[in-house]
């Protein structure tokens, strides 16, 4: 059943976008009436989108034939958002689509075009300038976040290459531990000797 | 399935003559049909809404599509049929008590849904459609309430399309022992005090509980849908086989 719960959000959301964005209705024209099925073999769900040009039906557990049907996993999915990368996954053996191509590019081209105004959206509730002031911010806190993954990307990088110069790779250990065990038996069959010869 | 003998069956709990339920069945849906929207809400907790969109995710339907919705009430899947069938499809909705479907038809109405549907007062048991005529039926919620199941079963694979399929979500029996006396204790003790409370009808209330309890499980009535000649004939439970999707289909 929790299926059926993220299907009626996901049809929530992308029905929110199609009211929004109108340039999504005209992107998606050409899938009007058709059904793009898309199975996610790791999680072992398949989903379905029936767009009839007003509305997008988001099915869960779909079973039933499709004008396109995309098989492949949840980390290629966020790769689908560019469609001229299609066919370099399908060679790739990352995806597996049964049905006509250009369903899938037209879902894939319609979402990667979407440019949400959430400045025109959002005055509607907050005025103009409020509006524009709290994208800006957020705009601005978004580059910050983004600045210091960026940099604590880097420390971390560049601590582990630090670590790397001083640190001795579990092999090396091993190596110089078999060394030093043969020079010690060496050094016992020497002392072995000397004992012998002295005596 | 034949209940009791040819002249009687039930009614909830009781056993009423045959010729009686239809009238029995009528005056229940009569009194709840204002709220009936509010109540299934409220009963289920939204979970219809659920269990109604995976049957619009197992009927298949696509543009074009001659759609019956059956026992429809207020219009839920007429809705969503309505938008999926577009312009050049249609949608009956039928039900048998006229009070439903003016509550129903005023809804779809509001929603703007007005090209493609029709509304029809009729008996499950005696459709009126010519044979072979339909893409899909599909009946929720009301195939406990009609008093000839295998006889409704038999009219609607009579006007089914060859290729056509037939989806029957209803109220199911569970396996687990302790939802289900959970369930029980639900249905027959703070149901009927909902619909006191919101509908003014705890009797209503009371004769649904029964009903479901009247209702033939899962396997029987898959085994209905076989013997009126289904074929694929199988069903998948929510909520732990409280409600169940049959689905068959006409070759």
């Amino acid at each position: 059943m929790w299926i059926s719960v993220l299907t009626a959000v996901a049809e929530q959301v992308v029905n929110r976008l199609i009211t929004l964005e109108p340039v999504l209705k005209q992107d998606l024209r050409d899938a009007e009436h058709r059904v793009l099925a898309i199975t996610l073999t790791d999680l072992k769900i398949s989903c379905a989108f029936h767009y009839n040009g007003e509305h997008c039906f988001v099915y869960g557990n779909y079973q039933d034939s499709a004008d396109c049907h995309i098989t492949t996993s949840l980390d290629t999915v966020s790769e689908l958002k560019d469609p001229s990368q299609l066919t370099r996954l399908i060679r790739a053996n990352k995806l597996d689509l049964e049905g006509d191509i250009h369903l899938a590019q037209a879902y894939s081209k319609a979402f990667s075009n979407l440019k949400i105004d959430w400045a025109e959206h959002l005055s509607r509730y907050l005025g103009d300038a409020g509006a524009q002031q709290l994208v800006n911010s957020l705009g601005q806190s978004k580059a910050h976040a983004q600045k210091h993954c960026e940099t604590f990307e880097q420390i971390f990088t560049q601590l582990c290459q630090d670590e790397l110069n001083v640190t001795v790779h579990p092999l090396e250990l091993e190596q110089f531990k078999s060394q030093t065990r043969a020079l010690s038996q060496q050094l016992t069959a020497l002392e072995q000797r000397f004992n012998a010869l002295t005596d | 399935m034949k209940e009791e003998n040819q002249d009687t069956t039930h009614f909830g709990y009781k056993t009423v003559e045959s010729n009686q339920k239809e009238s029995l069945v009528a005056d229940v849906f009569h009194s709840v049909a204002a709220k009936y929207d509010i109540m299934n809400d409220f009963m289920s907790f939204g979970i219809h809404r659920l269990w109604k969109r995976q049957t619009i995710a197992c009927s298949g339907v696509r543009k074009g599509h001659r759609v019956l919705d059956l026992a429809g009430g207020t219009g839920d899947l007429t809705a969503k049929f309505s938008q999926l069938v577009g312009d050049t499809g249609q949608v009956i909705l039928g039900d048998i008590n006229d009070s439903m479907l003016k509550v129903g038809r005023d809804k779809l109405r509001d929603l703007g849904l007005v090209n493609n549907i029709e509304y029809v007062q009729m008996n499950a048991q005696a459709l009126p459609f010519p044979d072979n005529s339909i893409d899909v039926i599909t009946i929720a919620f009301g195939l406990r309430n009609v008093t000839d199941k295998d006889e409704a079963i038999r009219s609607m694979y009579r006007v089914l399309k060859p290729g056509g399929r037939l989806l029957i979500l209803e109220f199911s029996k569970t396996d687990n022992e302790a939802l289900s006396k959970l369930y029980d204790f639900y249905s027959f003790n703070i149901l009927p005090t909902m619909g006191k409370l919101v509908a003014n009808d705890s009797e209503s209330y009371r004769y649904l509980a029964e009903s479901i309890r009247m209702h033939p499980d899962q396997e029987t009535l898959k085994g209905m849908m076989e013997t009126a000649g289904f074929e694929q004939a199988s069903y998948q439970n929510f909520t732990g086989g409280i409600v169940a999707l049959h689905r068959g289909f006409k070759y």
